[in-house]
C-alpha cells in the first residue's frame, strides 16, 4: 500500500514554481492551437463536399451486377434492385448524392401513392358490399331497383364530385407532405368572424383542370371520391323500395356535389371544424380519422331526412302505429355483403393515413387491428343483445352489428388503443339494436336496411368516442390539424377535445341534416320523391327498371297486409 | 306511372345544365366561362320546369301531406340549435362553459330533428288512413 502525503504535508519550492510557469505557457498555447484546429475542422466538415460518399457511390457502382450477370437470372432476388436502378441526372458526372436523395424522396411518395391508391380501390369495392346488403334486406320484387340504385349512385356521385364536389371539399387542402404537398390545392375561401378566419369551402380543382392536373391531386381525388360515394349509397338503403329512380339520381348528384363536400371540407379540407383547435383552443380541432362523421353520419342523417320526406312503405305500419316486419329476400347476400364491407374497411381506415412511409404512418398496423376488433365486438354486442332479449341471434342484426362497430371505429381508429376500440365497437353493436327500435317504433320512420341507425347513430357515436377514448399516443408528425401534440380524449385528460367533437356532432345534426332535408324537400316539390302506390305494390323492378331481378323465380305471395294496404294508402 | 322517356330526357337536361354551370364557375374569368354559366343556369331551370311538368304522370302516391308549418319549425329548430352552438363558443373561453352551450344547442337541434319533423311526417301518415 502506498502512503500519499497529506495536503498539509506538501510544500512547493521556488525552483519548482519557475518550472511550472515555463510549462504552463506552452500548454496554454497548445490548448489554443487545438481549439482552433478543432473548430476549423468542424467548419471544414460542414462545408466540404461529401467526397467520401462520392467515392462510396463510385465503389458501389463498380460492384453492382453487370448486364451479363443479370442476364443469367436472379432466382434469389439479391441482384435485382441495386445502385444500377437509381436514375442519374447527368451521365457525365455519374451518380451523385443528389440523385440518391431524389430517389429516396420519390420512393417515399411512391410508397404513399401506392398505399393510398390500393386502399382507395378497396373502398371502391365496398359499393358491391352495400349493394348486396341493401338488396338482400329488400323484397325480391325490388331487387333490381335496389341493385341499380347502388350501381348508379357510383356514377352520379363520381361525376358530381369531379365537376364541383372535389373542389369544394379539397380545393384548399394543400400541405399534405405524404402525397407530395398537394400545392395546387391551395385556395380555401375564408370567412372572417369575430376577428378569426374560418375556412368555408375550397375553390380549386373543378374538373381536375389547370394546375390541379397533378399526380398528387389525382391520388387524393380517387381516395376522397370513393369515400364520398360511400356516403351517398347509405341513403339508398333507407329509401329503398319506394324511391323514384329519377329523384334518387338527382338527389345523389346534388349530395355528391354539395352536401358531402361541404362538411368534408370543414372536417378534412382545412375548414372551420378542423380549425377549432388552432382558433378556439379546443383540443386538436374536430378529429375524424377516417369518417365516422364525414362519411357515415353525413350519409345517415341525410338518410333520415329523406326517409322522413318520403314516408314509410305501404304496409310497414298498422293503424295503431305498430310496425310490421318486412323480411328481406336474401340473407346470404346480406351476410356476404357485410364481409365485403368489412374487407373494404381495411382500405377505409388504414388508408386514411394517406401513406405508409411518413411520420406516424407505421401506425397503420394499429389502425387495422382497431378496425378488426371493433367489428368483432360490434357483432358480439348485437348478437348478445338480440339473443338475450329477443331469444334469437338475429342474422340481419348481426350483420348490422358488425357494420355498426366498423362505422363507430372509423373516426377514432387512428387515435385509440385496442382496448378502447373493443369498447367502442361493443357499445356500437348494442346501440344499433336500440336505435333501430327507436327509429321504427318511436319515430315511425321506415328504414328497410337500418342505415339511419348503423351509419347515423353509430357514426355520431364514433365521432363522440374520439373525444373520450383518444389516448394521446398517435403522433402523426407531431401535430394534428395544426395543433402540436397528439389527439387526447377526456379519459386521457383533455376535455376540450370532447367539446370539439360535440361541435362536430351538432353540425352534423343541425346543419347537414337541415341542409339535406331542405334540398330533398325542394326535390319533392319539383320531382316527387315517391313512386306511385301501384308501382310500389307491384314491386319497382318492372315499372322503374323494366326488368325483374330474378325472372325465373316463382315468388311466394306477400302477406295480406302488404297487398291490401296500398289501396287504403292512396284513398 | 314509372320511369319514362320524358324522365330520361329531363334528367339528361339536368346533367347537362349542372355540368355547364360548373364549367362556367370553373372558368368564370374567361368569356366562355361566363357564357357557360348563364347557359347552364338556363338549362337547369328548363330541366326543373320539365320535372315539374311530368311529375303528375307518376299517378297516386302513398304519401300523406305533411304540414308545412311544422316542417319549417323543425328545420328552424335544427338550424337554430347549430347557430346556438356556434355562437356559444364565443360566449365563454372555458371548456365547461363551451360544453354547456354546445349541449344546449345540440338539444335544440334534436328537438327539431327527432320531435318536430317526425311529428310532421306522421301527422297524416299513410298508415293512419
Amino acid at each position: 500500500m502506498t502512503d500519499f502525503p497529506t495536503p498539509s504535508a506538501t510544500h512547493t519550492t521556488t525552483k519548482e514554481l519557475n518550472f511550472m510557469r515555463l510549462v504552463r505557457i506552452p500548454l496554454l498555447l497548445c490548448a489554443l492551437a487545438f481549439t482552433l484546429a478543432a473548430g476549423a475542422g468542424l467548419t471544414a466538415r460542414a462545408d466540404a463536399p461529401p467526397s467520401a460518399t462520392a467515392t462510396e457511390l463510385k465503389d458501389a457502382a463498380g460492384k453492382a451486377p453487370t448486364t451479363a450477370t443479370l442476364a443469367q437470372g436472379d432466382p434469389g432476388g439479391t441482384l435485382t434492385g441495386t445502385i444500377n436502378d437509381v436514375p442519374v441526372a447527368d451521365s457525365k458526372t455519374g451518380l451523385t448524392l443528389g440523385d440518391v436523395a431524389n430517389q429516396v424522396g420519390q420512393n417515399k411518395i411512391g410508397v404513399n401513392f401506392t398505399w393510398t391508391l390500393i386502399t382507395g380501390f378497396l373502398v371502391m369495392f365496398m359499393q358491391a358490399g352495400f349493394a348486396m346488403v341493401e338488396a338482400g334486406l329488400c323484397r325480391v320484387k325490388n331487387a333490381n331497383h335496389t341493385y341499380m340504385m347502388n350501381f348508379f349512385v357510383y356514377g352520379c356521385g363520381l361525376f358530381a364530385y369531379w365537376i364541383i364536389g372535389f373542389a369544394i371539399q379539397m380545393g384548399g387542402a394543400a400541405g399534405n407532405g405524404n402525397l407530395g404537398g398537394l400545392q395546387p390545392l391551395a385556395s380555401e375561401h375564408l370567412l372572417n368572424l369575430f376577428g378569426t378566419n374560418w375556412g368555408i369551402f375550397g375553390q380549386s380543382g373543378m374538373f381536375l383542370a389547370g394546375h390541379t392536373y397533378d399526380v398528387g391531386v389525382m391520388v387524393i381525388f380517387l381516395f376522397q371520391m370513393v369515400f364520398m360515394d360511400t356516403a351517398l349509397t347509405i341513403v339508398t338503403g333507407a329509401c329503398a323500395e319506394r324511391w323514384k329512380f329519377l329523384t334518387f339520381a338527382v338527389s345523389s348528384v346534388l349530395m355528391g356535389a354539395f352536401t358531402y363536400p361541404l362538411f368534408a371540407n370543414w372536417a378534412w379540407g382545412g375548414g372551420w371544424l378542423s380549425q377549432l383547435g388552432v382558433n378556439m383552443g379546443l383540443g386538436k380541432g374536430y378529429c375524424d380519422f377516417a369518417g365516422s362523421g364525414v362519411v357515415h353520419a353525413v350519409g345517415g342523417v341525410t338518410a333520415l331526412a329523406c326517409a322522413l320526406i318520403i314516408g314509410p312503405r305501404i304496409g310497414k305500419f298498422n293503424r295503431d302505429g305498430s310496425a310490421n316486419a318486412i323480411i328481406g329476400h336474401d340473407i346470404s347476400a346480406v351476410l356476404i355483403g357485410c364481409f365485403i364491407l368489412a374487407f373494404g374497411w381495411f382500405g377505409f381506415n388504414p388508408g386514411s393515413t394517406l401513406g405508409a412511409s411518413a411520420a406516424g404512418c407505421l401506425r397503420i398496423g394499429s389502425v387495422a387491428v382497431n378496425t378488426m376488433l371493433a367489428g368483432c365486438t360490434g357483432t358480439f354486442g348485437a348478437i348478445l343483445y338480440m339473443w338475450v332479449l329477443k331469444g334469437k341471434p338475429d342474422a340481419s342484426m348481426s350483420g348490422n352489428g358488425l357494420l355498426a362497430g366498423l362505422v363507430a371505429i372509423t373516426a377514432p381508429s387512428g387515435f385509440v388503443n385496442p382496448t378502447g376500440s373493443a369498447i367502442i365497437g361493443f357499445i356500437a353493436g348494442v346501440l344499433v339494436c336500440l336505435s333501430v327500435s327507436f327509429v321504427e317504433n318511436t319515430l315511425k320512420v321506415d328504414d328497410p336496411v337500418g342505415a339511419i341507425s348503423v351509419h347515423g347513430a353509430c357514426g355520431l357515436w364514433g365521432v363522440l368516442s374520439v373525444g373520450l377514448f383518444a389516448d394521446g399516443t398517435s403522433n402523426y408528425g407531431g401535430a394534428w390539424n395544426g395543433v402540436t401534440g397528439s389527439v387526447t380524449g377526456l379519459f386521457y385528460g383533455d376535455a376540450s377535445q370532447l367539446v370539439a367533437q360535440l361541435v362536430g356532432i351538432s353540425t352534423l345534426v343541425g346543419f347537414v341534416f337541415g341542409f339535406s332535408y331542405a334540398l330533398n324537400w325542394v326535390l319533392d316539390i319539383f320531382l316527387g320523391q315517391r313512386v306511385s302506390a301501384e308501382s310500389e305494390v307491384a314491386g319497382l323492378d318492372l315499372p322503374e327498371m323494366g326488368q325483374i331481378g330474378y325472372p325465373e323465380f316463382v315468388f311466394a305471395p306477400e302477406p295480406e297486409v302488404l297487398r291490401t294496404a296500398g289501396a287504403a294508402a292512396v284513398a | 306511372m314509372a320511369a319514362t322517356k320524358s324522365q330520361g330526357s329531363a334528367f339528361t337536361l339536368f346533367m347537362g345544365g349542372i355540368t355547364a354551370a360548373a364549367a362556367g364557375v370553373a372558368f368564370f374569368s374567361t368569356g366562355m366561362g361566363k357564357l357557360a354559366l348563364v347557359l347552364g343556369v338556363v338549362v337547369l331551370a328548363v330541366a326543373f320546369f320539365r320535372f315539374l311538368k311530368i311529375k303528375p304522370e307518376e299517378g297516386e302516391v302513398a304519401e300523406g301531406a305533411q304540414p308545412a308549418v311544422l316542417r319549417l319549425a323543425g328545420l328552424a329548430a335544427g338550424f337554430g340549435g347549430w347557430i346556438v352552438v356556434l355562437f356559444g363558443l364565443h360566449l365563454t373561453a372555458s371548456v365547461s362553459g363551451r360544453m354547456v352551450t354546445t349541449l344546449i344547442g345540440f338539444a335544440i337541434s334534436l328537438v327539431g330533428v327527432l320531435v318536430l319533423l317526425p311529428a310532421a311526417a306522421n301527422k297524416n301518415a299513410i298508415w293512419k288512413a
